[in-house]
C-alpha cells in the first residue's frame, strides 16, 4: 500500500500541494482528476518519490519512500512519465526488456515477460521495428509494455505500484479501451494503480477511486458518484455539466 | 546471442585484418633492419593508434549516451580543446627540462584530464536539462569553449619560444608520430581499465536515453553514474589528447557506424566502438604515413576531412527530423 501523509509541495514560495492525504490499497484503482495547474503531475512525483514533499510523508508498504533502497523499489514500483524524450534506434522489444533492469532474472525469463508485456499492448507487430519510425501512440504503447514488464510478477518485497501519468493521451478509441482493461487486470492481481487522467469517463468506467484536485488541494475523493456531482465539476472545472448513467456500466456518465 | 555473434565477428575481423595490413605493408623482406624499424617504430605506432582510436570511439559512444544525442563528440563540444589548453598549460610552465625528462607525460596528461574534465563539466551543465540535451546549445557551448582554448593557446603560442611554438602547433593538428614505448604504456595504462569498466555501465546508460528520471524509475542512481561517466571520459580523452593531440571526429563516426551494424545497445556499442575505433584509427594514421610518404600528415587532419563531410549529414538528417 501506497500513503500519502500530509504531503506538501511548495517551490520557491509557490504553494503546489497542500496538505494530501491518500491512501492508495493493493488491488485499487485511483484517477487523479482536475484542471490544468491542479498539482496532478506534481502529486504523481511526490507519490513515486521523485520529488521531495516539503513536509508529511509518502509511505510506501509501511517504509518511508525516500528510504527504500533505489533498486529495491524500482522491482515493485513502475513509473510511466507523460513522453519520453528516447532518441535512439531501440527496437520495441529492446526497450520493453529495459524494464527487466531492476530484476536479475536471466535472459530467457526477462524475454518472455517482455515479449508478453509487448503482446499485451496489442504491440507485438512492433517488436523489431525503430522506436525512432514509430507514431506518437505507438511509442506510448511500447513504454507502457515497458512499465508492466517492470512490475510484471508479484514480489516477495511486498504490493506492487503501478504509476500513469495520462496513459492514454496518445490513444485511440480502441487503445484507450485497452489500457482501462490492462490497468483493471493489473489491478485484479492486487497491484495498486494511480493514473492522472483528463477524460473524466474514461476515469468513472475504471477507476475504483476518483481524486479530484483543484489548486493543489483535495476538492473531493472517493467513488465516482460520489465525486463526479454537477456541484463540484461547476467549481473545480469551472464548466456546467450533466450527469448521466453509462447504459451498460452503471457508472456516472459526465456530458458537458 | 545473434547480437553476440555479430559484435564477435566484427572484433575478429576488424582486429585481424587491420594488423595485418600494416604488417603487410612493412614486412617484406626480414631484414634485421626491417625487424628494428618494426619493433621499434611501426609496432609503437600501431600500438598507439589503436589505444587512441579505442578510447576516443568509446568515449564518444558513453558521451552521447550521456548527452542522450548522437551527435555528441568529444572534439566537437569543446572537451578536446579543454584537454589541450591543460597540456598546452602544462607544456609551456613545465618548460622544456620538464619535457626532456620522464615526467613530460604523466604531467602533460593529468593537465589534459583536469582540462577535459572542466570542459565537459561545463559543457554538460549548460546543455542538459530535465527535457534532454539540446544539440544546439550543446555545440554552442563546444564552439564556445573551443574558442577560449583556442586563445588560451594563441596566448601561450605567443609567448613560447620557437621550439615551444613548433611543439604546441604540431600536437594539436593531432599526431601520432611520437610514438614509442613509454606512451604506449601510458596510454595502455589508461585505456585498458577504462575499456572493462565503460560496458559494465552499459545497461545503466541505455536507461539514461529513456530520460533521467525513467532511468531512476529503474533504479538507476542517476546522479552517481554522470560523475563516474563524466570522470572516465574525461580521462580517457585527456590522456588520449596528452599523447596523440586532437585527433576529431573518431568519436563521433565509429560510435554512429557501429550503431548502423549492431544497434544501439551500450553493452555492444560500447565494445564495439572501441574495436572499430582502433581500426579505423590505425587506417587514418596509416594513410598519413603513406599518402605522402617518406612526408607525414598529422593523422588528426585526415580524420577531420574524411570526418567533417560525415558530421554534416548526420546534421542534414537531424535537421529533416526536427522540421519534417
Amino acid at each position: 500500500m501506497l500513503e500519502a501523509q500530509h504531503l506538501s509541495l511548495s517551490i520557491s514560495d509557490f504553494s503546489l500541494l497542500q496538505d494530501i492525504n491518500l491512501q492508495l490499497k493493493s488491488g485499487v484503482v485511483t484517477a487523479i482528476i482536475g484542471p490544468n495547474g491542479a498539482g496532478k503531475t506534481s502529486l504523481l512525483r511526490l507519490l513515486c518519490g521523485e520529488m521531495k514533499p516539503s513536509s508529511g510523508e509518502a509511505i510506501f508498504n509501511g517504509i518511508p519512500l525516500d528510504q527504500w533502497q533505489p533498486k529495491q523499489l524500482a522491482r515493485i514500483l513502475g513509473v510511466l512519465p507523460q513522453g519520453s524524450p528516447l532518441n535512439f534506434p531501440f527496437t520495441a522489444r529492446e526497450v520493453v526488456m529495459m524494464g527487466r533492469i531492476p530484476h536479475s532474472t536471466g535472459l530467457e525469463k526477462d524475454t518472455e515477460i517482455a515479449d508478453a508485456a509487448l503482446e499485451s499492448v496489442g504491440g507485438s507487430y512492433l517488436d523489431k521495428r525503430p522506436y525512432t519510425q514509430m507514431s506518437g501512440g505507438e511509442k506510448q504503447r511500447v513504454q507502457l509494455a515497458r512499465v508492466l514488464a517492470q512490475i510484471w510478477e508479484p514480489d516477495e518485497r511486498g504490493d506492487r505500484v503501478l504509476i500513469l501519468d495520462e496513459p492514454t493521451s496518445a490513444f485511440d478509441l480502441a487503445h484507450q479501451q485497452l489500457t482501462l482493461n490492462i490497468v483493471k487486470k493489473f489491478a485484479q492481481q492486487r497491484v495498486s494503480v494511480v493514473m492522472v487522467i483528463h477524460d473524466l469517463n474514461l476515469a468513472a468506467a475504471c477507476a475504483d477511486q476518483l481524486v479530484m484536485l483543484d489548486c493543489g488541494k483535495i476538492a473531493a475523493q472517493g467513488a465516482p458518484e460520489v465525486v463526479l456531482t454537477t456541484a463540484l465539476i461547476e467549481k473545480v472545472f469551472n464548466v456546467s455539466a450533466s450527469i448521466g448513467v453509462h447504459p451498460n456500466r452503471g457508472s456516472p456518465l459526465v456530458i458537458v | 546471442m545473434l547480437v553476440a555473434s555479430v559484435l564477435y565477428g566484427l572484433l575478429s575481423g576488424a582486429a585481424d585484418i587491420s594488423p595485418s595490413k600494416i604488417f603487410g605493408l612493412f614486412a617484406f623482406g626480414h631484414l634485421d633492419m626491417d625487424h628494428r624499424i618494426l619493433q621499434m617504430i611501426r609496432l609503437p605506432r600501431v600500438l598507439l593508434a589503436a589505444l587512441a582510436g579505442a578510447c576516443l570511439a568509446s568515449c564518444g559512444a558513453v558521451m552521447q549516451g550521456l548527452f542522450r544525442n548522437p551527435l555528441a563528440d568529444p572534439s566537437l563540444i569543446g572537451v578536446s580543446s579543454g584537454a589541450s589548453v591543460g597540456a598546452s598549460c602544462v607544456i609551456f610552465f613545465g618548460g622544456a627540462s620538464l619535457i626532456g625528462g620522464g615526467l613530460g607525460l604523466p604531467a602533460i596528461a593529468i593537465g589534459a584530464f583536469v582540462g577535459g574534465l572542466l570542459a565537459t563539466s561545463v559543457v554538460y551543465r549548460l546543455a542538459t536539462s530535465v527535457s534532454g540535451t539540446s544539440v544546439a546549445t550543446m555545440l554552442l557551448a563546444g564552439i564556445a569553449i573551443t574558442a577560449l582554448s583556442g586563445a588560451v593557446t594563441s596566448l601561450f603560442s605567443f609567448f613560447a619560444d620557437n621550439e615551444m611554438l613548433r611543439r604546441i602547433s604540431l600536437w594539436q593538428m593531432g599526431n601520432l608520430d611520437g610514438a614509442d614505448w613509454s606512451r604506449v604504456a601510458a596510454m595502455a595504462l589508461a585505456v585498458i581499465p577504462l575499456i572493462l569498466i565503460l560496458p559494465r555501465e552499459g545497461q545503466a546508460l541505455n536507461a539514461m536515453l529513456l530520460g533521467e528520471s525513467e532511468a531512476r524509475h529503474l533504479g538507476v542512481a542517476v546522479e552517481k553514474l554522470k560523475r563516474r561517466l563524466i570522470l572516465l571520459t574525461a580521462l580517457g580523452v585527456g590522456v588520449a589528447v596528452a599523447v596523440s593531440g586532437i585527433v576529431a571526429f573518431v568519436g563521433l563516426i565509429v560510435p554512429h557506424l557501429v550503431r548502423l551494424l549492431i544497434g544501439p545497445d551500450h553493452r555492444y556499442l560500447i565494445p564495439g566502438s572501441a574495436i572499430l575505433g582502433a581500426a579505423l584509427l590505425l587506417l587514418a594514421d596509416t594513410l598519413a604515413r603513406t599518402l605522402m610518404s617518406p612526408a607525414e600528415l598529422p593523422t588528426g587532419v585526415i580524420t577531420a576531412l574524411l570526418g567533417a563531410p560525415f558530421f554534416v549529414v548526420l546534421l542534414l538528417q537531424q535537421r529533416q527530423k526536427i522540421v519534417g
